[in-house]
């Protein structure tokens, strides 16, 4: 508990590390993540430091790696994950390790880079083999046509025309085939259409299956396309509207004979680069598989180096440049685990000269760190999103364990449904180190890293469902009410009862639509129900009325208990600091403050509750006409709820007016006292430094917070220095508003816990609702047909309780428990302006192959 | 267009916008571009970068880094962005962005026809092609002869296409009718642009107009500075010269009667904007006129970031990280030349 209770204790540690042992030494406190380093080169921009060169090369091998990876996941080979994580690799290694990489990135270039071509080179050969079985038909459908063109010889009658049309066509004929994408056709026609201004004829189909482009590696359509043309210069202008649609061009075959030479020349060739690269892709299997076993050992050593080395980068460099200096946070306990960690890396790397250590002195305020444990986390975490604690001060996250769960209890409270959330945390606890959902993303994480709060949550919900005798919005009846009928009936008494009594007979059961118990019968009310909330109240009409009035004293109780705690806890924070004339000055007023205005209130509650009983109920006074009227001073004369009340609230409304002033002026004005005798003093000893260890006071007037006993030599050194500027204005300054704010919100966060009633008002209305709507038409149906009807008005109704009372009522009473914590209790003790401790551990370093964020 | 821009300019354009500053805000600062010039070598400068919001785009690059290799890369990371804008745009955004292409769009096809001209391959030139600017046809430009060619066969169906209506003329292409014919598309095309702005109204015409009123008085003054000592006639030139600009029509008729520079500083005189900007130029620094163009450029662009719901950010922020490339490749240039006296003199973004 020591620990969660305030964070650790820190020292600044000196690391002295021998140029040739860092490593090593980095190495080893990684594994342990002791310490957090402290950057000493901040003014130094990262491609200035000394380690750059090793980074770099760090970072030359990650691309490789990333490569490799790519490569392996593209060729579809499972990527083993080590259990364990392996150690830095020693720098006699790391050499090595970069030139295996090196060659075998070169290898694995070289190999993929023929295979790309011999694929490239095969598809194009497929492609042609296509081109060539359309085109055929594109001739034989020409053949068809030559009757338009025999059509020409009766022009030949003009010699001028004969002459040209004999030029053009002793003109070659030429074309030009190929594959186009399917999507350019239209323009590329187009094109043709507009650039050689009609005079070629494109013919073009469709291909009927989709091929692979060689470029890109995508499968698409494709049309296969032959254009015929008269004459050289068309023909170059078609060539490069080809090139510009990227076309595929392939030569075209004259005669049918030439045609299957080339188809048969192409399929045998197909069939020998099928074998080649079965050879080569079996080739590349096998150097990947073989990468693929040492690729995660690889990835997770080369993170660990280029950690050790941005660390490295962080500490200063010795004059004599044979050693690093680094400056550490260490939480003191650790300190002997430090120094074995230095032992063994400078054991490891055989260094003459061990690596030492040399806790130094500091003024500076250390990182927060407290220890948790997967159950304290969550916890923790809550209090963490708010704020991290400053260093010592005391953590609420110890006391939020049981009071936040409690709080959500009150506003959650269902048998049912906290008996539902239970099991599912419990099911997540069970299974914590199923690996699916430790990786799980998102919502279920959230979940997840919640799962003890969730549990705790649960089982606070069914305690505080018993006692509103809540499940599923019905009453459960254990061990039977409290309350007994008969007894109101007139024959169940003797006559000389009959009179003080209003009892019922026949008529007035059978006449009136309401009937009222009196508990002042004898025998009606038979004392009180063992656990929580009679079940009998949930027969009646008035239950609200009566479940209201006890909801919402409840909340009050419970918020000022709350708050007065988180007062308390201030005193513990004082104390801690030494800032006794706080507790004085502050904290009691505080609470006097808080008790005799509130505090005053629940005691009314109470004495209410068991002074007065089912007889005297007429004539008890209302707890908020006495409560006003404590202010107001009535002159008429109230009866009171006991003898010598106007005397007691006087003089707790004098103590309260008097706590008032103090709580403004006392803290001002005693550090200003503070402050002049202190400046007396000093004038009058002038000569030597002014050193007074025993006056408490005067340490904490140092405003600094991390001065431990252990110390107090190296504090005189350090105390000129901090004499920060005394400036009374702005004390007062802060004080007042603090003042104000505390007294203001005294009143409105009591007002605020109010949400406690509101919000358990609410899901138990709403899951009442539900089932009037849902199970109760479902309930109403008859013998025969019902069950049909059932089932499915079940499966809805658990549905609508999974999604709007458990998770949407359950986060709404989540965050406002959140609130409840960060807001009403812990502004009256919680600073929260530290730092969290990041220790440097490799256990931080992501152990998965991120390659999503590498091939971006 | 309604007054009020400002009620539903957010459902369609607001994602984007809010997009666009965001992108702003990932602009080089000034202690970047410090640590930039500290740099000794290429690999430093990755490594700088690396830290930036171009993260590590350069990571899959094998050695050795070369600028040509840096710059490519940001063109393309820029070319990313901007087809995701254009992806995810609607109208009249996206034709916003097919005029802001366009520019481009001439440039490349002018560089291409450049190329032919000297006889280089087409694959050769594409690869200096502005990405911004591809378009299909544009590999197919080497085919035409005459301008009306190029219009007729190829360009049509391209946005350019309207531009084309002033250099419709059979003349062959030669290197000056080139230059000529680059001028008088980007003339059309500005004013075409400036006119779309006009139209739109809104704040959208409040910020781009100026903006595009400085490019047409730039070109104006930079077409009349490259024009000295060649064979352009006065009235070619002042067929050239955009319409829209500060200095039409009165500073566009005496731009066409100078002979030199100082003759061009006087009419700029005239003009409270301009003159500064021609004090500046040759000053301390040896401020060419063109940097000087660039650093005002910025400056404007810059503000357009301070009004809401228009289109000129989107502009403006293409514009600006075109400027932080010119500048990154700039000190790239410099390191990898050894020629670090003018490491410095690279536009700073402010």
């Amino acid at each position: 508990m020591g620990s969660l209770f305030r964070s650790e204790t820190m020292c600044l540690a000196q690391l002295f590390l021998q140029s040739g042992t860092a490593y090593e030494c980095l190495s080893a406190l990684g594994e342990k993540g002791l310490v957090q380093f402290r950057d000493l080169n901040q003014n130094i921009s990262s491609f200035q430091r000394k380690f750059v060169g090793e980074v770099k090369r760090c970072e030359e091998l990650e691309r490789i790696l990333v490569y490799l990876v790519q490569e392996i996941n593209r060729a579809d080979i499972p990527l083993p994950e080590g259990e364990t994580s392996p150690p830095a690799p020693p720098l006699k290694q790391v050499l090595e390790m970069q030139e295996q990489l090196q060659k075998l990135e070169v290898e694995l270039r070289e190999v993929t880079k023929n295979k790309e071509k011999l694929r490239k080179n095969l598809l194009e050969l497929i492609e042609y083999t296509h081109m060539l079985r359309v085109t055929k038909t594109f001739v034989k459908r020409n053949v068809e046509f030559e009757p338009t063109y025999e059509e020409f010889p009766p022009l030949e009658n003009d010699s001028l025309l004969d002459y040209s049309c004999m030029q053009r066509l002793g003109a070659k004929l030429g074309f030009v085939s190929g594959l186009i994408h399917q999507g350019k056709v239209e323009a590329f026609e187009k094109m043709l259409w507009r650039v050689c201004k009609g005079y070629t004829i494109v013919t073009y189909a469709e291909l009927d299956e989709s091929l692979e482009d060689p470029e890109t590696g995508e499968v698409i359509k494709w049309y296969v396309f032959l254009i015929s043309f008269w004459g050289e210069q068309i023909g170059h202008k078609v060539k490069k509207i080809c090139d510009c649609y990227h076309c595929h061009v392939y030569p075209y075959p004259h005669t049918a004979e030439e045609r299957e030479e080339i188809q048969e020349g192409l399929n045998t060739r197909i069939q020998d680069l099928y074998t080649v690269l079965h050879k080569t892709e079996d080739y590349l299997r096998q150097v990947l598989c073989k990468a693929a076993e040492s690729v995660y050992t690889r990835v997770i050593q080369v993170k660990k180096m280029k950690a050790i080395y941005h660390m490295l980068n962080m500490c200063s460099i010795d004059v004599t440049n044979k050693c690093l200096i680094a400056e550490v946070w260490c939480p003191e306990a650790d300190l002997h685990e430090l120094r074995r960690a230095l032992e063994e890396g400078s054991r490891e790397s055989g260094a003459t000269i061990p690596s030492f250590m040399n806790v130094i002195p500091t003024k500076e305020t250390p990182p927060t760190l407290i220890r948790t444990n997967k159950f304290t986390e969550g916890f923790q975490n809550i209090v963490d999103a708010y704020g991290v604690g400053s260093y010592r001060e005391v953590n609420p996250a110890l006391f939020t364990i049981i009071t936040f769960p409690f709080l959500f209890a009150v506003m959650f409270g269902d048998f049912g449904h906290g008996f539902v959330m239970f099991l599912f945390a419990l099911l997540l606890v069970l299974n914590e180190d199923h690996p699916r959902l430790n990786q799980s993303q998102e919502i279920m994480r959230m979940f997840f890293n919640g799962r003890y709060i969730l549990l705790l949550m649960g089982l606070f919900s069914v305690y505080t469902g018993l006692i509103y005798n809540d499940c599923f919005s019905k009453s459960v009846n254990l061990f039977g009410s409290g309350w007994n009928v008969s007894a109101m009936f007139s024959s169940s008494h003797s006559p000389t009862e009959h009179k003080k009594m209003v009892l019922w007979n026949d008529s007035t059961v059978r006449h009136s639509r309401v009937l009222q118990l009196d508990p002042s019968v004898p025998g009606v009310f038979r004392g009180p129900y063992p656990l929580g909330i009679d079940p009998i109240w949930n027969l009646a009409t008035n239950r609200l009325t009566f479940l209201n009035s006890f909801k919402m004293k409840m909340s009050v109780i419970l918020g000022i208990i709350h708050m007065t705690f988180g007062v308390i806890l201030g005193i513990f924070n004082h104390l801690h600091f030494r800032k006794k004339f706080n507790i004085y000055l502050v904290s009691i007023p505080e609470l006097l403050f808080m008790l005799c205005i509130f505090g005053y209130l629940i005691f009314m509650i109470v004495y209410k509750w068991l002074v007065f009983s089912a007889e005297t109920s007429r004539v008890a006074p209302s707890i908020l006409i006495e409560f006003i009227n404590m202010f107001l001073f009535p002159a008429t004369e109230t009866n009171g709820l006991y003898t010598g009340q106007e005397h007691v609230q006087r003089v707790l409304l004098a103590v309260t007016a008097l706590s008032v002033p103090v709580l403004f002026l006392g803290k001002p004005l005693f550090l200003l006292w503070l402050h002049n005798g202190r400046s007396c003093f000093g004038v009058s000893r002038s000569g030597y430094t002014l050193v007074r260890k025993d006056s408490e006071e005067e340490v904490s007037l140092l405003g600094s917070q991390d001065i431990e006993e252990g110390h107090n030599q190296m504090e005189d050194g350090c105390r000129e220095m901090t004499c920060e500027e005394f400036n009374f204005g702005e004390i007062l300054m802060t004080q007042v508003i603090h003042s104000i704010e505390y007294c203001l919100g005294c009143i409105s966060n009591t007002a605020s816990y109010l949400r406690l009633w509101a919000l358990s008002l609410a899901h138990a209305q709403l899951s009442d609702v539900l089932w009037a709507m849902l199970m109760r038409v479902g309930l109403r149906v008859d013998t025969a047909f019902g069950v049909l009807l059932l089932l499915p008005v079940i499966a809805l109704f658990a549905v609508l309780t999974i999604f709007i009372l458990l998770i949407m009522e359950g986060l709404s009473a989540f965050l406002h428990a959140i609130r409840l914590h960060w807001v009403e209790f812990q502004n009256k003790f919680y600073v929260g302006a530290g730092t969290k401790f990041v220790p440097f551990s490799f256990r931080l370093l992501s152990s998965k192959f991120n390659t999503n964020d590498s091939v971006e | 267009m309604l007054e009020c821009a400002e009620l539903y300019f957010n459902v369609d354009h607001g994602y984007l916008e809010g997009l666009v500053r965001g992108c702003k805000a990932s602009l080089l600062t000034q202690q970047d571009y410090i640590n930039l010039a500290q740099c000794e070598t290429l690999e430093d400068l990755k490594i700088h970068l690396q830290t930036t919001d171009y993260g590590n785009f350069l990571a899959n690059q094998t050695n050795p880094l070369t600028v040509s290799k840096i710059d490519t890369e940001m063109r393309k990371r820029l070319c990313r962005e901007f087809d995701y804008f254009r992806n995810n745009s609607l109208e009249p955004l996206s034709t916003f962005f097919t005029y802001m292409t366009c520019s481009y769009m001439i440039d490349n096809v002018i560089l291409l026809m450049n190329g032919a001209l000297q006889k280089k391959s087409v694959k050769e030139i594409l690869v200096k092609c502005h990405p911004l600017g591809r378009f299909t046809e544009m590999e197919a430009v080497n085919i035409a002869e005459t301008p009306s060619d190029l219009f007729n066969a190829i360009l049509v169906e391209t946005p350019l296409a309207p531009f084309f209506q002033d250099c419709m003329s059979e003349n062959t292409l030669d290197e000056l009718n080139i230059e000529l014919l680059r001028n008088k598309l980007y003339k059309s095309y500005l004013e075409a642009f400036y006119k779309f702005c006009k139209n739109h109204g809104d704040v959208t015409a409040e910020v781009m107009c100026p903006i595009l009123e400085f490019e047409a008085d730039r070109r104006a003054f930079i077409i009349t500075f490259n024009s000295f000592g060649t064979e352009l006639s006065k009235e070619d030139r002042e067929t050239l010269y955009p319409t829209i600009g500060k200095l039409y029509p009165e500073g566009l008729r005496l731009l066409a009667q100078a002979e030199d520079f100082d003759q061009m500083k006087r009419v700029a005189d005239h003009y409270g904007v301009y003159k500064p900007l021609f004090e500046a130029v040759g000053g301390s620094g040896g401020k060419t006129l063109e940097d000087v163009f660039y650093e005002h450029e910025v400056q404007i662009n810059v503000l357009a970031f301070n009004r809401q719901f228009h289109y000129g950010v989107f502009y403006a922020y293409v514009k600006l990280k075109e400027q932080e490339m010119r500048n990154i490749v700039w000190i790239a240039e410099c390191i990898s030349q050894r020629h670090r006296t003018k490491i410095n003199s690279y536009i700073p973004i402010l």
